[in-house]
């Protein structure tokens, strides 16, 4: 019952990480699948790889993702060329 | 290629796998099933041979301790590739300025996130250090271990904002430690090897299943684990957060 609940929110999650079409939501969703992930993980009696997915999946990725996007977004140009 | 095309393409390729997915799908192991005997043989075996009770640390660091060092190898190459392609002339200075986004101000961290990030980050830090040195008698390990240090040094960077983080977390530092624990891992598998016994023989005492002291030369690579891990993936964060400043030319 309980895996069967996560396993639905897994593809729910997972759904909402395809439709996002905004790359800072779909860093957000991206975080909620890995939460969800780690939950399926927990119930399933695999706490190692629960351990290593919460911070990996719900820390690490999506900060990499941010400071990119960040880092995309900055304005370059020298302080007297902007406009 | 158009949106249509792309559709169109997509219902071609999935009507002619469909066929094979149906033929395959009954075949599948029921849920739960694991039909490979070597499970069920090292469950058996590893607390009694290895006394350890994680059998996950034990598979790892023992029995299969050769792949998890090509792993450990993957890790080590994929942070030195984003050094290479990352460390550059940006973000170098500890009091570099942050970037702007037009439309976003750059606040200062609130006194409340750096409450919660003071108290939370020595929690994390704790937290991760027992699931380190717990690998063999505990859920958890040294890969486990070294990505929750890691994380909590991120935690740093939330309540101390950037110059504070660089302060702690010195590149040096982390370079060194990521290669040492590689290096650690690397001479327990090699140093058997010298003396004419198999890779990575555990050679050390075993002591007793359930202490911290259990499970012999898995201890010491597991310290290198989590070494190579914390380091690296700290110099990870380091190198893309940098890209988060400006460039040192640009300063109006």
């Amino acid at each position: 019952m309980l895996i069967d609940v996560l396993l639905l929110m897994l593809a729910v999650t997972g759904t909402g990480v395809a439709l996002s079409r905004q790359p800072v939501r779909q860093v957000i969703a991206l975080g909620a699948n890995g939460l969800v992930l780690t939950l399926l993980f927990m119930a399933l009696q695999a706490p190692d790889v629960a351990f290593a997915q919460i911070v990996v999946g719900t820390a690490a990725v999506p900060m990499l993702f941010l400071a990119v996007l960040a880092s995309m977004k900055m304005d370059r140009r020298p302080e007297g060329r902007r406009e | 290629m158009s949106p249509r095309v792309r559709v169109a393409l997509f219902g071609a390729a999935a009507l002619a796998v469909l066929p094979a997915l149906f033929h395959v799908l009954p075949h599948l192991p029921r849920f739960g099933d694991h039909p490979s005997p070597y499970g069920d043989a090292v469950t058996a075996s590893a607390p009694v041979a290895r006394q350890t009770q994680n059998i996950v640390t034990a598979l790892n660091f023992d029995y299969r301790g050769f792949d998890t060092l090509g792993e450990e190898f993957i890790l080590l190459c994929a942070v030195t590739g984003v050094t290479v392609l990352l460390r550059g002339a940006r973000g170098e200075e500890t009091s570099a300025r942050p970037g702007q986004v037009d439309g976003r101000p750059v606040l200062p961290p609130s006194e409340s996130v750096t409450l919660i990030s003071r108290v939370l980050g020595v929690m994390v830090l704790v937290f991760g250090l027992s699931t380190s040195l717990h690998a063999t008698s505990t859920p958890g390990g040294g890969f486990q271990g070294g990505v929750v240090i890691a994380s909590g040094f991120l935690l740093v960077l939330l309540g101390e904002g950037y110059r504070g983080w660089r302060g702690v977390i010195r590149s040096e530092f982390m370079d060194g430690l990521e290669a040492f624990g590689a290096m650690l891992f690397a001479v327990c598998g090699f140093a058997g090897l010298c003396v004419g016994m198999p890779f990575m023989t555990n050679v050390l005492p075993l002591g007793t299943a359930g202490s911290v002291w259990a499970g012999g030369l898995m201890l010491v690579i597991n310290a290198g684990v989590t070494c190579a891990v914390g380091g690296g993936f700290a110099v990870l964060f380091l190198e893309f957060l940098e890209e988060t400043r400006v460039d040192p030319g640009a300063e109006g």
